[in-house]
């Protein structure tokens, strides 16, 4: 009885507090997002009122979102932009990360100091030249013009962090491959990069949302309404003058991140199985 | 010149190619669709009045001319930087809002349209001069003015009244002692003095020069912020802040003050005519008792920003007259009535034509805005249009100067220190 | 060098040449996978950053011609004292946010490796802060954050430990940039604590039950087994979270655009205002381009722990 008592209380101190202290942390906004998207402006600017709970609900915020701006729309371009460049990170960061972890080659360390060079690049700044390029290049205004450019903001960090996964894949798995006969490109697909699912999963996990959070690309590389993604768009239809639309605000910033929140909750899972399932074999 | 005499061999060139054409193709020729123009604007604060150009006006004038115009809203903020790449690289939108000095800044992007203002002017009763300060570049247009987002006091009637005021003070030093009585009642101040893009400044230049202070003389070159006048300016700055403001007015951008007028925080800001505007749509009994009234006075009179609403033409453009044309259309009274009135004053327009326009009385309480139109100024005033006044803004020189005073620095240091930002700046702009 | 290797190959051994054999050759698959994201980053990256260089050497002002200063703008920020001032406030922000997303992040990690009721939910919730778009999110914190609104602050009113209206978050000075470091925190922690918790996970059970064997605590494990292993992973992400907090823009722009009196100004943000709002594109450039020794120390330090393995 009292070692499960004691049991209690470590887990208590072990797990509950901190994960308690953290979810509060982590979720308090969201909460707040959540209130003032549904309160109304009378409410959202009394003092007189406690700020904590709402008390006349409306959804006016939402439906004003829905079918007075293109929301939906941004929301569409959004999801084709974070998949899509992510999709070319993670291809293009496995294929810089794979060779440096486990081949000696000439040149290596130069490529994997030039791949973290890319970070020296002051983005606020020299958007001038790249939107110089993207306009040669005939790529004004369309969606094509972020997937490319938002993997050189993605792809030095996949390839890093992929690297460190790579590296711990025990090098005796692809030796005994590479002996049976495999080449080295069925050993990486074949062996290697299941057991990198949740290297994977976490670069993808960056890269998607540094896509769909970017500001200063989309808003110079895409103009017209109908290409816009989340961010821009929602900045440049609700943040009028002094004047912000909250209410609205606070809907799309929470339309915008639960079903991605949703996803990932099922990548979280996937992976977690993945894993167990590896390291048994391995 | 070299330009002009490209133009003229194009045209002669187009004009050739064309009569060629007719010949050949003879009368069946059908006229292609005239290019669209595309007009880049800030988000404005009154939704329905980018509304009305995306549908009616763009509507009206494709179906008078064929010419189909798109209308891009940024947000506020980012209009500065679209306007520079477009302007950089040459592509972009063909028509564009600029504000402040931009006309002088991107002067060589921007099409010369001395003769649409001149004939706008003629036919609207003649423009204001201030709408020249920020739009004549060596003589010439290089924007049309459309109106002034005027920035003045707004004040609480009735907490006033309750101080003893019946009337807005009229000098600095009257509002700083109704600021401590309403302070002691619970009615504090809120000015913005952090790095907002517009709220701050639209109170701090005004009072540094009413003060008889300002940055640099007329000549653009001699820097005389180091003066009694601007001491007098920052001390009072900083018992206005300390006695009558809230303490987070220092890290406020220009959204700040609006939420804390709407959620009964302060009894007093400078500001543009949104809070009232938001107050009639959303609060309606304390819009009752809000009301706007010019900047106090100080040893040298009372004194208003600039903050002019232009359109421009990029060079880029293929047919500059096409945009000229559009514009034209715009201005006329009756295009430009009509949009005018939808913001309801909150575009002061620079024409006189419109000085006793119906709107005004839709309205009362703006009136000062107008009132202020005739000798209002760009930041930097008196000195002429430059580089450094830009450079001066975007490194807060003025409003830290104050901001620093009211966090508790002393005057003669923050003196010191924005004199030898502005040497700095003056000497390699 | 590919060239050659084929020649050598051609001439020296007695088989004929197979292609299959030449492409498994360690330098030339290895150059055949890097070679298109290299050139993919060179022609993306490379360009504007040489630009960048060339146009710190400039007096450059917006939509008008350049004239070549030398370094004229690396001496201008040298007797700049906003310069100064923005060195430290990046520096500031940069080592405090890292140092508590990475000691955070750790203990995050090892408290959800534990296995316990709606595990995934539970993930999936911890990481929508660094979800939601930023520029969004910080909107809220701005609500969040105002003394008339703040729960904080509401709070410390309420249990009458301070008079109303209570701190200034953004208004003081030091406030304004603690403020920021949590927003900061608050928004990087989750992907902190979700890539570790990812390399946890990559730890086999098995060295955990050897370690238990040899006698080892909690305590022990930790310090034997998990952070040794860990230690690639933290190391990069330490890294990459200097990097992007060293540059961090948005969160800040949106917040108090470096105010109040430049209290919160950073690298970042004081280039881009030269630039964009001053119209000054050399000066802004050579402010930026400071950035680069210091990070470029940093990529260094990671490049040279991060060689290729003897393996």
């Amino acid at each position: 009885m009292t070692v499960e008592r004691r049991g209690f209380h470590v887990r208590f101190l072990k797990l509950w507090l901190p994960l308690g202290v953290s979810l509060i942390f982590a979720l308090f906004p969201f909460y707040w997002m959540a209130i003032t998207s549904l309160k109304t402006n009378q409410e959202l600017y009394s003092r007189k009122v406690m700020p904590l709970v709402v008390h006349n609900p409306t959804l006016k915020h939402y439906i004003d979102l829905i079918t007075e701006t293109n929301f939906l729309e941004w929301t569409w371009n959004t999801f084709i932009v974070a998949v899509m460049s992510t999709a070319i990170s993670l291809i293009f960061g496995a294929m810089l990360a794979y060779p440096l972890a486990r081949i000696r080659f000439a040149g290596a360390a130069l490529v994997s100091f030039a791949i973290a060079a890319t970070y020296l690049v002051p983005q606020p700044l020299l958007f001038v030249p790249l939107a110089d390029l993207i306009n040669k290049l005939g790529l004004g205004d369309t969606l094509t013009s972020v997937i490319l450019t938002y993997p050189t903001l993605l792809v030095p960090f996949c390839a890093w962090l992929l690297l460190g996964y790579f590296r711990t894949v025990p090098s005796d798995l692809e030796d005994a491959a590479r002996i049976d006969g495999a080449s080295r490109l069925q050993t990486l697909i074949k062996i290697v990069l299941p057991l990198c699912g949740p290297g994977f999963i976490s670069a993808g996990i960056f890269a998607f949302t540094l896509a769909q959070n970017e500001f200063l690309y989309a808003l110079i590389f895409l103009t017209k309404t109908e290409v816009r993604t989340v961010p821009v768009g929602a900045v440049a239809e609700l943040v009028r003058g002094d004047v912000f639309y909250w209410g609205q605000l606070m809907a799309a910033a929470l339309l915008g991140s639960i079903p991605v929140a949703i996803i990932y909750s099922f990548f979280v899972e996937h992976y977690v199985a993945g894993l167990t399932a590896g390291s048994v074999k391995g | 010149m070299v330009s002009v005499s490209r133009a003229s061999r194009r045209d002669l060139l187009k004009l050739t190619a064309l009569g060629a054409a007719s010949t050949l193709a003879g009368p069946s020729i059908v006229r292609a669709a005239p290019k669209p123009l595309t007009m880049m604007h800030e988000s404005s604060f009154i939704p329905p009045y980018d509304a009305h150009f995306k549908t009616k006006m763009a509507a009206a004038y494709e179906k008078a001319t064929g010419t189909k115009i798109n209308y891009e809203i940024v947000s506020v903020g980012s209009l500065l930087t679209r306007v520079t790449t477009a302007a950089e690289n040459g592509t972009g939108p063909d028509m564009t809002q600029i504000g402040f000095n931009w006309a002088f800044l991107f002067n060589e992007k921007f099409v010369d349209v001395s003769d649409i203002a001149d004939e706008i002017g003629k036919e609207s009763g003649g423009w204001y001069p201030s709408a020249q300060e920020a739009v004549v570049v060596g003589g010439k247009w290089k924007a049309i003015p459309f109106g002034n987002i005027g920035q003045l006091m707004n004040w609480r009637t009735d907490w006033f009244k309750q101080a003893g005021y019946e009337k807005f003070p009229e000098t600095w030093d009257e509002l700083l002692e109704a600021g401590i009585k309403l302070k002691k009642q619970g009615h504090p101040f809120g000015f913005e003095l952090g790095h907002g893009f517009g709220d701050n400044h639209g109170w701090l230049y005004p009072l540094l020069w009413s003060y008889g202070a300002r940055e640099v003389e007329a000549d653009g070159k001699t820097i005389v912020i180091d003066s009694d006048e601007t001491a007098r300016a920052v001390d009072y700055c900083r018992r206005l802040y300390k006695e009558t403001m809230l303490e987070d007015c220092l890290g406020w951008t220009d959204v700040n003050n609006n939420k804390a007028f709407l959620s009964e925080q302060i009894s007093c800001t400078n500001n543009a005519e949104s809070i009232l505007w938001a107050a009639k749509k959303d609060f309606p009994e304390m819009a009752k008792v809000i009301d706007q009234s010019p900047n106090p006075k100080g040893p040298k009179g009372s004194f208003a920003m600039l903050n002019p609403l232009c359109h421009a033409i990029f060079t880029h453009t293929p047919d500059h007259k096409a945009a000229k044309d559009f514009l034209r259309w715009v201005m006329k009274p009756e295009q430009c009535g009509p949009w005018l009135d939808i913001a309801v004053t909150y575009y002061q327009p620079f024409l006189h034509k419109y000085d006793d326009a119906p709107m005004w009385n839709v309205e009362p309480k703006n009136k000062p805005y107008r009132d202020t139109l005739k000798d209002a100024h760009l930041p930097g005033w008196p000195a002429p249009l430059s580089r450094a006044q830009s450079e001066t803004i975007a490194k807060y020189v003025v409003v830290d100067m104050f901001a620093k005073a009211c966090a508790g620095k002393s005057t003669k240091d923050v003196i010191a220190e924005a004199k030898a930002q502005l040497v700095q700046i003056y000497k390699t702009a | 060098m590919t060239a050659e290797s084929l020649a050598s190959v051609a001439a020296h051994r007695r088989p004929a040449f197979s292609l299959g054999r030449w492409l498994e050759r360690g330098g030339v698959f290895a150059w055949l996978m890097v070679l298109p994201p290299v050139l993919f980053l060179v022609a993306l990256v490379g360009y504007p950053f040489f630009y960048g260089i060339w146009l710190s050497l400039l007096n450059r002002p917006v939509a008008a011609t350049g004239t070549f200063v030398g370094l004229d703008n690396y001496i201008n920020a040298w007797n700049d004292p906003v310069f100064w001032q923005v060195v430290l406030n990046t520096f500031v922000y940069t080592a405090v946010a890292t140092v508590l997303k990475m000691v955070g992040g750790l203990g995050l990690a090892l408290v959800m490796n534990q296995d316990f009721r709606f595990k995934n939910l539970t993930r999936a919730l911890l990481l929508l802060p660094f979800i939601v778009p930023t520029v969004l999110s910080t909107i809220a914190w701005q609500w969040i954050l105002d003394p008339a609104f703040s729960v904080v602050n509401w709070t410390l009113v309420a249990t009458g430990l301070v008079e109303k209206p209570g701190p200034s978050w953004l208004g003081n000075p030091h406030l304004a940039m603690a403020s920021l470091i949590v927003v900061n925190v608050w928004r990087g922690l989750p992907f902190y604590a979700i890539t570790l918790l990812a390399g946890l996970q990559t730890i086999s059970p098995e060295l955990y039950e050897a370690a238990t064997i040899d006698g080892a605590g909690t305590w022990g494990k930790f310090r034997y087994v998990t952070l040794p292993l860990m230690k690639p992973v933290i190391f990069i992400v330490t890294m990459f979270s200097v990097i992007f907090t060293f540059a961090d823009f948005q969160l800040i722009y949106v917040l108090t655009k470096g105010g109040p009196a430049n209290a919160t100004h950073v690298f970042a943000t004081y280039a881009f205002d030269i630039a964009m709002g001053g119209g000054q594109f050399g000066q802004g450039a050579a402010i930026a381009l400071t950035m680069v020794p210091p990070l470029a120390l940093l990529i260094l330090a990671m490049a040279i722990y991060l060689r290729p393995s003897k393996s």
